[in-house]
């Protein structure tokens, strides 16, 4: 399995469905918006996430293999069990660095631009972070390592989630079958994920499988009364690559330098998190969404 | 890279955005009331060319900057939308924001006069 990627293999699958969701969309057959620059930000992004993957990939891969060094077991890469205990494991762990990746600003940092197109299309999957590696979230993963997965096997279940992450950003497919639903992530619930609206902030968080969201108190199911739109809290007003890929490490940065006394908290509290309050955060913005709903008396 | 090119090619060629058109009144403070739940607001000002607009909301201006078949919104303190800077019919709304940094937005004249304080 030496040199197996399934990120590179599904490459022309990528282009090649997205061939398909632009040309279907213009047939009126599938439901897609696809907007010239925000096309171009998306893949652009992903294009350069490689470039950008590859500074910190080394440091990454030699972390994980000192790790292995001192695994507690010695587990075999051709065995099943091992195979299926690494997709839980492993999904697991994206689940809980995708949860700190919103939750915490300095990984929201690195993990924004995934969210700042308006559109939600298979595009939109590509425009990857370039600040990911140097933001060490790769750490978590290493005690998988530790517990005795090989660094090989734990690089393609990690490209295998990123290729199973890819197809469920789409307004394509309204509904899976009623039992994928129940235990996988599918496009519904990203969609949740990727909407700005407060109900649905800082939601649906799973890899492959929803019910780690279920387990945690996470989930949120896609209401037909209420259309996902698309964004961040506060939108980008530019296309400019450079400002979707280190907005928010300026924002920051300035913050930090503006408020020094506080410069933990504008690093690692929740995104919108500020020292006298004037800022909001998700949690603001749902509950000022629930009151306002309990004074239009529309509460349910 | 000739793929990146290629499938942006193909979404500008398929035109394939999400229908909007220029703004009016109506739309605007359609978005702002989604934009900014329960605020209301004291006056609003489109853009002559229906991109962008402006509202008052108490001591807040409301922004609304265009942006592909989308929006972004801000809000600044109403002094500082009234002293930006007005010149050949564009008012240029500086935003103090990494993520939207400057508002354009074509109006007639600037600052109203009734609204300035």
């Amino acid at each position: 399995m030496k040199g197996f990627d399934p990120v590179q293999l599904a490459t022309p699958l990528f282009i090649i469905t997205i061939i398909m969701e632009i040309v279907l969309a213009r047939l009126g057959k599938v439901k897609a918006n696809y907007e010239t620059k925000d096309t171009a930000v998306s893949l652009g992004m992903g294009l350069f996430s490689s470039v950008a993957g590859l500074l910190t990939a080394g440091v990454a891969a030699a972390a994980a293999i000192w790790a292995w060094q001192y695994r507690v077991f010695d587990i075999p890469m051709t065995a099943i069990w091992a195979w299926v205990a690494l997709f839980l494991l492993e999904d697991l762990t994206y689940y809980w660095f995708h949860r700190l990746s919103h939750e915490r600003r300095f990984w929201w940092a690195a993990h924004v631009n995934h969210h700042t197109s308006q559109h939600y299309n298979l595009s939109t999957a590509l425009r990857q972070t370039w600040t990911g590696g140097l933001a060490g979230t790769w750490a978590l993963w290493l005690p998988l390592a530790l517990l005795g997965f090989p660094p090989a096997m734990i690089a393609i279940q990690k490209g295998i989630s990123l290729v199973y992450q890819y197809w469920i950003h789409t307004e394509a497919i309204r509904r899976m079958p009623v039992w994928f639903e129940a235990v996988f992530n599918t496009p519904s619930h990203h969609r949740v994920h990727h909407a700005r609206n407060p109900r649905y902030l800082d939601s649906n968080y799973a890899g492959i499988l929803i019910v780690w969201d279920k387990l945690f108190g996470t989930f949120q199911p896609e209401l037909d009364e209420e259309p996902c739109r698309y964004g961040i809290v506060r939108n980008l007003s530019t296309f400019n690559i450079l400002r979707v890929a280190f907005h928010e490490w300026i924002g920051m940065a300035a913050d930090v330098v503006r408020h020094p006394r506080h410069a933990l908290g504008y690093v690692f509290g929740r995104p919108g998190w500020s020292h006298d309050g004037s800022r909001d955060t998700s949690a603001t913005l749902k509950a000022a969404w629930v009151k306002g709903r309990q004074e239009d008396g529309s509460g349910r | 890279m000739a793929a990146v090119a290629g499938l942006v090619g193909l979404a500008a060629w398929v035109g394939i955005a999400r229908p909007g058109g220029p703004l009016d009144v109506e739309r605007v403070r359609a978005i702002l009331a989604v934009e900014f739940p329960g605020r209301m607001l004291d006056a609003v000002w489109v853009a002559t060319d229906g991109s962008g607009a402006l509202a008052r909301s108490g001591g807040m201006a409301l922004v609304l900057c265009p942006i592909g078949d989308g929006f972004a919104a801000r809000q600044i303190p109403w002094a500082q939308a009234v002293s930006s800077s007005f010149r050949n019919g564009q008012l240029r709304i500086d935003l103090a924001d990494i993520a939207a940094p400057v508002a354009t937005i074509a109006l007639p004249s600037w600052p109203p006069k009734d609204l300035a304080a």
